[in-house]
């Protein structure tokens, strides 16, 4: 089969071909001598990006609202090479989508992975990515900087632009001079005769919208912050700083205020662009093989003879399948029909995965539809036991009721009640599983409208009903099981208060306990957040992102139920002072 | 419990000192005392204390009593007690207000507002201010019918005064059922239906049925010995509500086997179509016209028992005719090559 | 839910039996335990004793479905056979018919099974008899009517419809709100 999808690791791609073609070009009279001078903290490369030579860097002006950097289909971690074979397909598009940033982003792209390590399980450091870099791969930048302004010859073909223009704005070269006077000036506004990385801080509340400033900025501050000390500007405090991020990365990715906030407060600042361009990207497609009605060969065989170009996902899964392209609707083969795969998301994958269903148990999956995760159950537990599979919203659990007539589930029952309720009708379960409704901060790809509609509000409701949904599912566990007693709460969401702290209740209220979730790759949970301390056995759950794992934001966690019973509330020692005092008196 | 004298003691002043002033309601003779209570006194010495807090307030409300105004009645003074301020909860639980009637909720859901009518209306005929309801008004409708015209399709030996006051008695009595209807409503009683029997002027075929029913059982034995009047035909809807078999049936596997063993005896055994295609292929069977070779081919006979017509077998209507031949299927008097001799089925 | 009544057993096993004829006997009665058939909102269900016993506590108006859906019962009470019956008819299916590749993708849009596209047909179908359909590569796509009986088929020419289009897989894309 074709290339294998990594999951967990990519390989580093230093700069690509074409970018050693020619040698660094020389500005006597521009970079030495323009604002910024030698000095400073800022490195050679940047003050280019900035101020440019001869037609070199545009900043192109593009629409306003598409805070979209990246082609929808392509994984955010690219290599050059891949970048570069992937422009003809799209020309048009590219041209207005694609900014000079995007290479920026090469550039930062391969700092980061030259400076990191291939460890995108642990996001733990924060390296400051700028600095180091830049010194060793001026040379490199000035390759790839050249693939914009290079001559005519060697480019062209391959990336597909017009002649004349070369670095893919859709300008012709002569304009380029007319921008660069522009830029001389702008670069006289930016900073100060010394200070090039002087960050212009909007005095007013009207937003630029010259966006190319705007990720420029991004940069800086990003930058500024990661070794604050030496960078900073006097007289600005680090939260001026940061909310000066905040509102620009707003702008430019097009999240609201609280929102953005959050995620910042969950990704740390060398991480943040990398997950917030993963999060617009869309993840490549998955299937999963029905094991009810075939093997995973045989159904790969098959829908290759159909024209559909395919790979298995992993070591991590036997039963999955990534499509990258598709002569045929993936979505109406008939062997689709037939039941034979189900298209899931990879992270969909997961929570089933942790909760390791078996032969001839009671299974609960309390928000079921439309039962992706059900039939997987159902298909691990062969078709023996009983799974009860609840959806609230009576639509969609017809949806329910198709795919499990399709996929050839035969232990079922589908319900339409309230998840609060459920341990009313029925207790006494070996396994439940809850994939909990959410705000979907990690599936922004999916739907955009998640950027702008998640507030403060939004989230407080479905933070309740998770909690009070979790307590549900407790009860409905059996502590007493012989194989069982499990409960796995998942969310497609990144937020800690959607999912550390729904956890940190359950601990709290009922008699569970974190339990491996078995999943080997993922990044552990939060312990500390933002000065609240959790259990220490919170770095037993499992976080997804996006930009480390190429797949959805996740997060999954395990518990066991040791006791059927309820734990009693602590009462407050003040209080047991008070009634021992009173006692005492009379 | 002690009743200690108060005579031993010496008449103290009557002057009490509090902390905060006591809230006195004379109306119902009430102190309200809201001074702290000294934990120490309530429990070192509980009974003393109470006594003492008891008596200043007690002395405060009769202080106050001696403030009011009085007035003399038979040798004694009375003072009279000004209206309570306190509010006493109520000892059962408040009424509820009264549902509303089959009308008022129908006005109040369409929005129906009342319309005050006004007392005098202008008649015509009688050229005079006439009052539209009570004092004199049946006065001025007996004014104007000194005559009734007997419209024009009516029976002309019908008595038109006869009708109108009629029509006025039953107008009234549809109110008083009404009324009675609405009263049984909000009271919660209940009242048998008499489905069918309060007359409308044009009644369906259902209703009369209905009626009829109502008629027939409304006896002291309900019904149970009334002569039979005519076919009276059985109501739909009435009659033993359907059993099912509970959910958890043992019984329910040898049912269906004995379901399914019906059908199947049903549906003739013999597959007709696989010995044709075998005779088919056997080359036995002889075109049209050449002669009757085709008895013996058959292993059990099944050809001649199932049926005459090897056409028919097989199609919809699996069910062999007995009867005549399918017309026009081939010249009368002439046997069909395939079928021989006509056969009646035994 | 209920169990079915006589009548309406034997107008569903009637109905069964056009496709699967004596091999009812082996859904009702199966080795691997006790199943059994339930009537819920007039739809018959057939799931397993235990898994229907759990059922039992959920109440008519939150129950949605329960083991495979059959079928369900008309308001003039005839019993009308659904896709998701499939399942249980394909392997017990005593007339079959498979359909070449180009004809499986009319078959699965809802359209008759002409003779140009059928492959191949089980000897001794009897004509207008229930009918399993399947593809050359033997996976059920859905069941019909035989409209010709196979002698009948290899005599016929190319452009006659051999079988009446029931219920096909595709339902499952074109019509979900029908399976309910």
């Amino acid at each position: 089969m074709g290339r294998k999808a990594n999951w967990s690791e990519k390989p580093k791609s230093g700069p690509g071909r074409k970018a050693r073609k020619q040698p660094a070009p020389s500005f006597p009279g521009m970079i030495g001598s323009g604002p910024g001078g030698g000095g400073g903290g800022i490195s050679k490369h940047r003050k280019k990006k900035q101020f440019g030579g001869p037609g070199g860097k545009k900043r192109s002006s593009y629409p306003q609202n598409d805070g979209r950097k990246l082609k929808p289909g392509q994984p955010y971690r690219k290599s050059n090479e891949s970048k570069k074979s992937s422009k003809p397909i799209d020309k048009k598009v590219t041209r207005n989508v694609r900014d000079a940033s995007d290479s920026e982003e090469d550039e930062e792209e391969k700092q980061v992975m030259g400076s990191n390590s291939e460890g995108d399980e642990g996001m733990s450091d924060n390296e400051p990515t700028m600095e180091t870099g830049s010194g060793s791969e001026d040379g490199s930048d000035d390759e790839a900087m050249q693939d914009d302004f290079s001559g005519s010859d060697g480019e062209a073909p391959d990336s597909g632009l017009e002649d004349g223009d070369q670095n893919g704005d859709g300008q012709k070269d002569e304009d380029k001079d007319d921008k660069l006077t522009k830029w001389h000036k702008l670069a006289n506004i930016n900073g100060s005769s010394d200070d090039a990385d002087k960050i212009d801080f909007p005095e007013g509340q009207e937003p630029t919208f010259d966006v190319q400033v705007v990720v420029d900025r991004i940069k800086d501050v990003i930058s500024t912050l990661l070794d604050f000390k030496t960078r900073r500007e006097e007289g600005r405090s680090r939260s001026e700083y940061i909310s000066l991020l905040t509102s620009d990365l707003c702008q430019y990715y097009g999240y609201n205020e609280y929102l953005m906030e959050r995620i910042m407060q969950v990704f740390p600042l060398g991480e943040l662009q990398d997950a917030l361009d993963a999060a617009d990207a869309p993840r490549p497609m998955t299937i999963r093989t029905n094991t009810l009605k075939c093997r995973r060969r045989e159904l790969a065989q098959a829908l290759i003879a159909r024209g559909v170009n395919l790979d298995p996902v992993g070591k991590w899964s036997k039963v999955g399948l990534v499509v990258y392209s598709s002569q045929v609707p993936v979505g109406a083969t008939p062997e689709y029909l037939a039941g034979h795969y189900m298209i899931q998301g990879a992270a969909s994958f997961l929570p089933v995965m942790a909760l390791g269903p078996q032969e001839n148990e009671r299974i609960l999956d309390m928000c079921a539809a439309p039962g992706g995760k059900s039939t997987h159950i159902a298909a691990l537990m062969k078709n023996t036991g009983t799974l009860l599979a609840n959806e609230f919203n009576k639509d969609r659990a017809k949806a329910l009721i198709g795919n499990f007539h399709r996929m050839g589930v035969k232990n079922s029952v589908i319900c339409s009640y309230d998840g609060r309720k459920l341990p009313e009708v029925m207790k006494g379960f070996d396994r439940v599983l809850l994939d909990a409704p959410c705000s979907g901060s990690g599936v922004i790809s999916k739907d955009s409208s998640t950027k702008t509609q998640r507030d403060a509000i939004d989230i407080q409701r479905t933070n309740t009903k998770q909690k009070e949904l979790i307590m549900a599912a407790i009860d409905c566990l059996d502590a007493t099981s012989q194989t069982g007693g499990y409960l796995v709460y998942s969310t497609c969401s990144i937020l800690p208060e959607e999912n550390e702290e729904v956890v940190a209740l359950a601990l709290r209220k009922r008699n569970v306990k974190l339990v491996p979730t078995g999943l080997d790759f993922g990044t552990p949970g939060f312990v500390n957040f933002q000065g609240k301390r959790f259990h220490p056995t919170m770095n037993l759950t499992r976080r997804f992102y996006p930009h480390s794992h190429n797949m959805d934001g996740f997060f999954v966690a395990k518990f066991k139920k040791f006791s059927n019973s309820n734990p009693v509330v602590k009462v407050d020692d003040e209080e047991e002072e008070e009634a021992e005092g009173s006692g005492e008196q009379e | 419990m002690e009743v200690e004298s108060s005579s031993s003691d010496e008449p103290r002043s009557i002057a009490v000192e509090k902390a905060i002033e006591v809230d006195i309601d004379p109306g119902n003779l009430l102190v309200s005392d809201s001074n702290e209570i000294s934990r120490l006194q309530l429990n070192s010495n509980p009974a003393e204390y109470l006594k003492e807090l008891t008596r200043s307030n007690t002395q405060l409300l009769i202080n106050r009593i001696f403030t009011l105004p009085f007035h003399r009645v038979d040798d004694v003074i009375v003072a009279e007690l000004p209206k309570p301020t306190y509010v006493l909860p109520r000892s059962k639980p408040a009424p509820k207000a009264r549902p509303l009637s089959k009308w008022e909720s129908y006005a109040k859901e369409k929005g129906i507002v009342k319309k005050k009518k006004s007392r005098l209306v202008w008649d015509e005929m009688v050229k005079k201010w006439v009052p539209r309801f009570g004092y004199r008004r049946a006065e001025a409708e007996h004014a104007k019918d000194w005559l009734i015209e007997v419209p024009q399709h009516a029976d002309p030996y019908e008595d038109q005064f006869e009708k109108k006051s009629e029509e006025k008695s039953e107008r009234v009595a549809k109110n008083e059922l009404q009324r009675l209807r609405n009263l049984a409503k909000a009271k919660k009683v209940v009242v048998p239906a008499a489905k069918g029997l309060t007359s409308k002027v044009k009644q369906s075929k259902e209703e009369l049925l209905t009626a009829a029913h109502t008629a027939n059982k409304a006896t002291a034995s309900l019904g149970k010995f009334q002569p039979k009047v005519g076919k009276l035909k059985p109501l739909k809807g009435t009659g033993k509500k359907r059993q099912f078999e509970p959910l958890i049936n043992n019984q329910e596997k040898a049912k269906n086997l004995s379901v399914l063993d019906k059908i199947m005896n049903k549906k003739p055994k013999i597959d007709v179509e696989s010995v044709v295609s075998k005779s088919v292929g056997s080359g036995n069977l002889k075109r049209k016209g050449q002669g009757q070779d085709n008895y013996g081919d058959d292993e059990d006979g099944g050809q001649r028992r199932g049926g005459r017509r090897g056409k028919q077998m097989g199609t919809k209507n699996s069910k062999i005719k007995k009867g005549p031949a399918k017309k026009g299927s081939f010249k009368k008097g002439r046997a069909s090559p395939r079928s021989g001799p006509k056969k009646k089925k035994n | 839910m209920r169990p079915l009544t006589e009548e309406e057993t034997r107008l569903f096993f009637e109905k069964l039996a056009k496709y699967i004829g004596e091999n009812i006997k082996v859904l009702i009665d199966r080795p691997d335990g006790p199943f059994c058939f339930r009537l819920h909102k007039e739809r018959v269900y057939y799931v397993s004793e235990e898994i229907m016993k759990k059922a039992g506590n959920i109440s008519r108006d939150n129950l949605v479905c329960l083991g495979t859906c059959l079928g369900k019962f008309t308001k003039t009470k005839k019993f009308r056979l659904h896709i998701t019956a499939l399942d249980y008819m394909a392997p017990y299916a005593q007339a079959k018919m498979w359909l070449k590749p180009n004809a499986e993708q009319q078959f699965l849009y809802g359209h008759n099974v002409m003779k140009s596209g059928l492959g191949r047909i089980s000897e001794n179908t009897v004509k207008y008899s229930g009918v399993v359909v399947y593809s050359m590569n033997d996976i059920p796509l859905g069941f019909g009517t035989a409209a010709k009986s196979t002698t009948e088929c290899r005599h016929t020419d190319p452009g006659t419809i051999v079988c009446f289009h029931q219920a096909d897989i595709g339902e499952y894309i074109r019509s979900e709100d029908t399976l309910t």
